[in-house]
């Protein structure tokens, strides 16, 4: 038998701004394999195979420039309305575990094949945006967003050894928040919390005055903090996926789509665990920030009035709650933790981008109404969606004129 | 200036010069010119104009050529008693590929004067560096076409293009 050779590896030299410095980088074709992105022609027919004799439905599809058939099962088929260009193999993979709670691990690859003999796909790059960016790049402005975006895209701190970090974690003290005392006591602080929220409101153009003159400097300390409870969301993120016996398979730093700086965990091992499972590893990193929002409320409330203590606690609180909000709320394009339990409880994974989708073609007018299901659901994302970060805007900018005027 | 006994022993490991006596080593040693680089210091560019080789003596030099914006492919990394840039040393064409400093790296440095002047007056011992050179290129032939094949093993494991059954 012939031994299978390991991945082909490219090394590629990537200089940086000051010419003389550069980074090596060791680029396995897996690499390009995942981020690949396969789009169907547009040329083909699909249509049902009722059997008397299998139980599932079967279905044919013809690529209508060459006459070409292909039978799909029902599964291939999912898999076949995720190849849209812009959805990476990556994604259909979470897509299909998502949809069917289960991954073969030969079904993308045999179906690539399969498609590819019957010149039913194509393949697209990595990023639209770059691709735009690189094809502009003699304006400068154009350059200069690149630039900028290379340079925060290369910051990556991350480890993939960290899960026994996690484990022992978990065997330390991180058992706890997973037990009934700990759900009471989150419950307990979020009731205490939002009581002394309430007070703080009524009363909250004084106590935003606690600030004094020093309100820009306050609000940029307050969501520096904050960033350091992002950390503890993902903290416990990963200690769910270890409370469900399943692998932490990265913990680290990025800067998400290129300037957004955060951390992130990589619990994606939880998809193998049950519904029930993923849910709770989705929701438990949100009650971070119902916790310490609640006790930074508790602590405003009991601080002298119109003092900067009771400013900055009052301010972390809001912004501590509106992440949990952001989080669990699954209405704001973001594809959070809140999101994903939507997807998941709906069965539809690619909600967000079928929904943008059918209301962008209703736009230019390329697509007709409809009056299903699920143009109902799209329709209806779209709108709470936008209604939703609309309102979130405003709150901000609210809070804002009132601590700074 | 004689060459140091330390740099005759080095050109002894120098695959191009393994044939040579003793004195013919000598007056090649004799022509050699020393440089040092930085760590990251580029020492020339693809498309620069040159008429040198060089001999790694110390450190490791990194040989790329520009595949896209600012990302280039490693195609080599020149290692002690290693040598490059030969190709410019015999026609006088542009550089093929950039090459720079991985590390602090000593050099010695062999220009076209120099290997006309070997010709000249040691024909025995430039004879002997030729064929050495035939045998390097024909190894560094064989070691690029494998790197294309590496490279187009890559693009269809990246792409899972599926070229047996088509």
């Amino acid at each position: 038998m012939t031994e299978q050779p390991a991945p082909a590896k490219l090394e590629l030299l990537v200089r940086r701004d000051d010419d003389e410095d550069f980074e090596l980088r060791q680029v396995a074709s897996v690499v390009g394999y995942l981020n690949s992105r396969p789009r169907r022609v547009e040329s083909y027919e699909i249509s049902e195979l009722r059997s008397r004799v299998a139980g599932s439905p079967g279905f044919v599809l013809k690529n209508t420039t060459t006459d070409r058939f292909l039978l799909l099962s029902a599964h291939e088929r999912f898999l076949w309305d995720q190849m849209n260009g812009a959805t990476s193999l990556q994604e259909i993979a979470t897509a299909y575990v998502l949809q069917y709670g289960e991954f073969d691990f030969d079904i993308i690859p045999s179906l690539l094949r399969k498609l590819q003999r019957a010149q039913l796909l194509t393949f697209e790059p990595r990023s639209r945006l770059r691709q735009a960016l690189a094809r502009n790049r003699d304006r400068r402005i154009v350059k200069a967003i690149e630039l900028a975006l290379t340079a925060l895209e290369r910051i990556r701190i991350a480890s993939t050894n960290v899960h026994g970090f996690f484990q022992r974690l978990y065997r330390y003290g991180g058992f706890l928040l997973f037990t009934p005392a700990a759900i009471v006591a989150c419950v307990g602080l979020a009731l205490v919390g939002a009581g002394a929220a309430v007070l703080l409101f009524r009363e909250m153009h004084d106590v935003l005055e606690g600030f004094g003159g020093r309100a820009m400097l306050g609000i940029v300390t307050v969501k520096l903090l904050f960033f350091g409870s992002v950390a503890l969301h993902q903290f416990a993120h990963g200690l769910a996926c270890i409370h469900y016996r399943r692998r932490v398979r990265e913990f680290g730093f990025t800067f998400l789509h290129g300037f957004v700086p955060t951390f992130y965990v990589d619990v994606t091992d939880i998809f193998m665990a049950s519904r029930r499972a993923r849910v709770v590893t989705a929701v438990t990193g949100a009650l971070v920030h119902l916790v310490l929002g609640g006790v930074a409320f508790i602590v405003a409330a009991q601080a002298p009035a119109g003092s900067f203590t009771q400013a900055f606690a009052a301010a972390s609180g809001i912004i501590q709650w509106q992440a949990l909000v952001i989080a669990l709320y699954p209405f704001c394009f973001i594809e959070m933790d809140g999101y994903h339990v939507l997807v998941d409880v709906l069965g539809v994974p690619t909600l967000k981008h079928d929904a943008l989708a059918y209301v962008k073609g209703l736009l230019n007018g390329s697509a007709r109404v409809r009056l299903g299901r699920e143009e109902g659901l799209w329709v209806g994302y779209v709108v709470l969606s936008t209604l939703s970060v609309a309102a979130f805007i405003a709150f901000n900018v609210w809070i804002i004129v009132s601590a700074t005027s | 200036m004689p060459a140091s006994a330390a740099t005759l022993a080095f050109l002894r490991d120098v695959r191009v010069f393994e044939a040579f006596a003793d004195p013919d080593l000598a007056a090649v040693a004799d022509r050699l010119r020393e440089r040092a680089l930085r760590r990251r210091q580029v020492l020339f560019r693809e498309g620069d104009q040159g008429d040198e080789m060089f001999i790694v003596r110390q450190g490791t030099i990194l040989i790329s050529k520009a595949v896209t914006g600012k990302v280039e492919q490693v195609l080599v990394r020149v290692e002690p008693a290693d040598f490059f840039g030969e190709m410019s040393l015999f026609d006088g064409s542009p550089r093929s590929a950039t090459a720079q400093a991985e590390t602090d790296v000593e050099l010695l440095i062999l220009g076209r004067e120099n290997l006309q002047s070997l010709t000249e007056t040691n024909p025995s011992a430039a004879a002997a560096f030729f064929y050495a050179m035939v045998q390097v290129f024909m190894e560094r032939l064989r070691r690029s076409t494998q790197q294309v094949a590496e490279a187009t093993r890559w693009g269809l494991e990246a792409t899972g293009l599926d070229v047996e059954t088509r």
